[in-house]
């Protein structure tokens, strides 16, 4: 269920940011009221040699999600992402964490707030060369100066849950990227903070070893159920683990929305243009296009089942019972049935509809054969057969138009 | 014409204005140094019982022991045998060439100085690194102590603290720190930018940043300049002698007025010598303990 | 025009005719990197271009590769003040090989060496000017590095009197009064000490001669051996570096001549005639050097100085008529 639910929208909020501006260069505040007055990057930096990083950003974060931060280089991603733990201090704006705003944090706060709220990953891994493996794992809890002991158990599992028992010994240098980048997550897993920071994780890593590491990825979420800020410039890996994603363009947040939201409805030509070439029927999973069945027929009589059809206007309905999804019965064929016999039970094979099922993580390209040979929604089962939604034929034909 | 003669001729103070300007800043100098020299020669007064001590133990050791311990910390630096046998032949042969006590005193004061140059060194060097404007003010002292020539300050200092060993380390470190400083605020400045990040959004404080990642990664790097600075201070011994710091440097300085090619030569070796024993002896040692940083890449 | 052009020229013509005397080409003279070598140096070039109508370049130099090269090269002509102790051989064999003159002695009395005390030290005690009483009071000549020894700064190394002072030290037996010799390395460091000592009022003792800025500057007393000097066992003995029973003997006075190349001297007899008669004695020396000193003047400065204030002395090195050139020239 918690694949369902991570979806909704009606969650905490944990992260709340408003009104944030970054102007790089000397006098950042004085240059602030042509910022805000509208003069573009270009024009102030012409003017006055400052550089506009980011402009009037307003987005919250809740829990639990995987919030992905989309642009390309130069769009202020990278520098968004640092101000989630004031790696880089905004030129105004507010960021709250849990209602608190950070920027009121005191020095010796700040320390305590990043080493316990908040972990992070980078790009090019960060890791410390001179260090082992395991000393790069332990460092959050080292200097928090946790018990060495303590700080070792802890940091042996978190290599052991990454994938990478036994190599605890070893140098960074000594591994290859995907595994240094292993030992990135596994360091920032390891002082369980709540909060994820990972600033272009997978982008250095080759495209085989980065569907890897985000197959990984979701699959520790689903255990751990972080907080996770991503960022990154590919919009399939956006799409693929993002559970809300905002596209930054230029410093300016152009869209924030679900990923299906972002592909199907583009806020403007920016985001247009940048959806356009991405195979949707492969970046999107079914979930992301999947509806609330409202009416599921479950063990009855076909009688009941007609009036219950009918009640809500539906020509076909989906039938469930103990042992999960069954099938597919028509209003059609169950009111030829009824004239012989009202009292059936509609879980029989002589009336259900084999119609396959598809499961909720699975690209809706991978589904697309199941839609065919009928002209049903596709229904939607999690792993123990229950069925959690449908997708409309007309949402798949919309997804795979243009 | 005569009004017009500053365009041929750099229009220059006169005489008199650039006399009584000299006159000026050296009575003022003398001054100070009358008023003051006594105070500041007792501050040095510690180093300057440390500097007769160590020297005297050098000298004062039997050869063997000196010999011995000085291999013991060469092995210990540099585990090479290879390296100890090099060591071992060119304290024999400087030995056996009657050079033993000159090397001897050479040694104590350049590892003195290396010693201070590095205490010194290491936190300018630090300090550099963490303030732009502090990193604008020091570098061009270290210009200015690496081009004026010694003599230039030495004979102030002479008259201030006496000629002998301390205004003869004074000397020595002026010109040999600056290596240790620049390279110090160097190597910490290269220290990778996201692993410095990393250990700041773990929650590092200040000090864990500058023990825990930048120190030890910027360590190679402090290295050579501590490397540098040995060869340099080796390059003062005979500058240094020229105030009455004994050893390698004075009979180097006799042979230059006297033209004994051969002593000049000698003793000239024995400095080079010292030289290639700091040097190995601290290369190996940053290789040896260095070596995970790179070059064992093996994906 | 070219009746002018003629005119002009017969001038000329004329002129070095009926001047012919005082004509003088081109000379050089080694201008030495200490104050009173460069002073004469400056009076030289002075009164030989204005007196002598000599067209004058002073060549920097040292003492030993001048020498080398007047005798080797024939340059620079002249060397105002040459120590010939330190190559007293092959100044002798370049006299002896006509290719080298002395003209005179630049510093009448000769130069004085010898181990000096602070004036107010024998102020304060007057047996201090004794070696005895040196002997006596060690403790007022503190070593920089042992409290419990008297120093003696010696001749930096390398140079002659590194040996004198050494032997000297041995005779005076200054060891066993508790005496140790200290090298100051370089004659910068050993004025520096006495610079150190005498701005502090505090004892120094140590080898240093005469005339010189920091002797004309800081005033010291000569100590006496009580032994004379003994010329003989002072050359062949103290000046050895095998001197095997060494007593004590007082420096005798070092020439210090004036020299110039055979070739200056039969080049230009009028000049060389006044280098015959230019000769100063050490206190006058001592007084302009210190002058210099006090001033901070260069060798050019003092030697317009000296000319100015000095007419008694200089007017009796030229002739008349020289005199009133140089007279007319300096007003």
């Amino acid at each position: 269920m918690t694949s369902l639910n991570k979806a909704s929208t009606d969650l905490e909020t944990l992260i709340e940011i408003s009104g944030l501006y970054q102007v790089f260069g000397n006098k950042a505040k004085s240059v602030l009221p042509m910022v805000k007055a509208g003069k573009s990057k270009d024009e102030v930096l012409a003017e006055t040699g400052h550089t506009v990083g980011l402009r009037d950003i307003n987005l919250d974060v809740k829990r639990g999600e995987i919030f992905v931060i989309m642009g390309l280089s130069g769009s202020g991603k990278s520098t968004m992402i640092r101000h989630f733990n004031r790696l880089i201090d905004p030129t105004e704006g507010q960021i709250k964490v849990e209602g608190e705003d950070i920027m009121q944090l005191s020095d010796e706060e700040l320390i305590q707030f990043r080493r316990h709220k908040m972990s992070m990953v980078f790009q090019h891994f960060g890791l410390m060369p001179h260090r082992t493996v395991l000393d790069n794992v332990a460092y959050g809890l080292a200097i928090q100066n946790v018990d060495k002991k303590e700080r070792l158990a802890s940091a042996n599992q978190w290599l052991e849950t990454v994938g990478l028992a036994g190599y605890g010994d070893q140098y960074p240098a000594q591994l290859s990227g995907g595994q240094q980048q292993r030992v990135g997550l596994a360091r920032a897993l390891c002082t369980n903070a709540e909060i994820l920071l990972m600033d272009e994780a997978f982008s250095a890593l080759d495209p085989l070893i980065r569907s890897e590491m985000q197959d990984q990825l979701i699959e520790l979420q689903a255990k751990l159920k972080k907080t996770i800020i991503f960022i990154t410039h590919d919009l399939d890996e956006a799409l693929r683990i993002g559970d809300r994603i905002a596209i930054l363009k230029d410093g300016i947040l152009s869209q924030v929305g679900k990923p299906v939201d972002i592909l199907l409805h583009p806020a403007d030509d920016y985001v247009e243009a940048f959806v356009k070439d991405v195979n949707r029927a492969r970046a999107l999973n079914t979930q992301t296009l999947m509806q609330d069945i409202g009416n599921i027929l479950g063990s009855q009589s076909v009688e009941s089942a007609i009036h219950s059809l009918n009640e809500n206007q539906q020509e076909y309905g989906f039938v469930s019972n103990q042992d999960g999804y069954q099938g597919v019965v028509t209003r059609v064929q169950l009111e030829q049935v009824a004239a012989n016999d009202n009292a059936m039970d509609i879980c029989c094979d002589e009336l259900l509809i084999k119609v396959p099922s598809v499961s909720p993580d699975q690209s809706l390209q991978s589904a697309i054969p199941e839609a065919l040979g009928h002209n049903f929604a596709l229904p939607v089962t999690c792993e123990e057969g229950k069925l959690v939604g449908s997708i409309p034929r007309s949402e798949i034909a919309q997804v795979l138009e243009s | 014409m005569s009004d017009t003669s500053w365009l041929s001729k750099f229009p220059q103070l006169e005489r008199g204005d650039l006399i009584a300007i000299r006159k000026t800043l050296d009575g003022a100098y003398r001054e100070f140094s009358r008023n003051y020299g006594d105070t500041i020669e007792s501050l040095f007064d510690p180093l300057l019982t440390f500097l007769i001590w160590f020297e005297k133990l050098l000298i004062a050791s039997p050869w063997w022991l000196t010999i011995g311990v000085i291999l013991a910390i060469v092995y210990g630096a540099s585990r090479s045998w290879k390296l100890c046998t090099g060591v071992l032949a060119s304290l024999l042969a400087i030995g056996i060439l009657g050079m033993w006590d000159d090397t001897m005193r050479t040694l104590s004061i350049i590892t003195v100085c290396t010693l201070l140059s590095i205490g010194i060194g290491i936190p300018t060097g630090i300090l550099m690194s963490r303030s732009n404007r502090a990193q604008a003010i020091v570098t061009p002292i270290l210009d200015v102590m690496q081009t004026m020539p010694a003599f230039v300050y030495l004979i102030p200092v002479v008259m201030l603290l006496g000629i002998g060993k301390i205004p003869g380390v004074i000397a020595v470190i002026i010109y040999a720190v600056p290596p240790v400083i620049r390279l110090t605020n160097l190597g910490i400045r290269l220290v990778n930018k996201e692993t410095l990040e990393a250990a700041t959004a773990f929650g590092a404080t200040a000090k864990q940043r500058l023990f825990g990642i930048q120190l030890p990664l910027a360590m190679p790097t402090i290295m050579a300049g501590i490397n540098q600075t040995i060869m340099m201070a080796l390059a003062m011994v005979v500058v240094a002698s020229m105030i009455g710091v004994k050893g390698l440097g004075q009979p180097v300085l006799k042979s230059i007025t006297n033209q004994y090619f051969t002593l000049g030569l000698f003793n000239g070796l024995a400095i080079v010598a010292l030289a290639i024993i700091f040097d190995r002896v601290s290369q190996t040692y940053a290789k040896r303990t260095q070596k995970h940083l790179g070059g064992m890449n093996n994906d | 025009m070219h009746k002018q052009t003629f005119v002009a020229g017969a001038m000329v013509l004329l002129s070095s005719a009926s001047f012919a005397a005082d004509s003088c080409g081109q000379v050089t003279i080694a201008d030495m990197n200490w104050n009173s070598a460069s002073l004469m140096a400056n009076i030289d070039k002075y009164i030989l271009e204005e007196g002598y109508g000599c067209e004058i370049e002073l060549i920097p130099g040292d003492t030993m590769p001048t020498g080398a090269s007047m005798i080797e090269k024939g340059e620079p002509d002249v060397a105002p003040e040459m120590w010939s102790n330190a190559m007293r051989d092959a100044l002798q064999k370049g006299v002896d090989d006509k290719r080298l003159r002395f003209a005179g002695s630049s510093l009448s009395d000769g130069g004085e060496e010898g181990f000096w005390v602070p004036k107010y030290l024998v102020e304060m005690d007057s047996s201090l000017a004794t070696i005895d009483g040196i002997l006596k009071n060690p403790q007022l000549f503190k070593h920089p590095e042992d409290d419990s020894l008297g120093a003696l700064y010696s001749c930096p190394a390398g140079w002659n009197c590194q040996i004198s002072t050494q032997n000297l030290y041995v005779a005076l037996g200054m060891e066993e009064a508790g005496f140790d010799i200290i090298d100051p390395g370089s004659s910068a460091g050993l004025s520096g000490s006495i610079a150190r000592a005498y701005e502090r009022g505090q004892g120094w003792l140590g080898y240093y001669w005469a005339p010189t800025a920091v002797l004309g500057k800081y005033e010291m007393v000569k100590v006496d051996f009580g032994s004379g000097i003994d010329e003989e066992h002072f050359t062949t003995c103290l000046t050895q570096e095998d001197c095997l029973d060494p007593r004590p003997s007082m420096w005798p006075p070092a020439p210090v001549k004036t020299m110039t190349t055979e070739s200056f001297a039969t080049r230009e007899p009028a000049a060389y005639d006044y280098f015959t008669k230019r000769s100063f004695t050490n206190n006058k020396m001592n007084v302009l050097l210190a002058w210099m000193e006090f001033n901070q003047a260069d060798g050019e400065i003092a030697a317009e100085y000296f000319l100015k204030n000095n007419e008694e002395m200089w007017t009796n090195w030229v002739s008349a008529d020289v005199a009133a050139k140089i007279k007319a020239s300096l007003n």
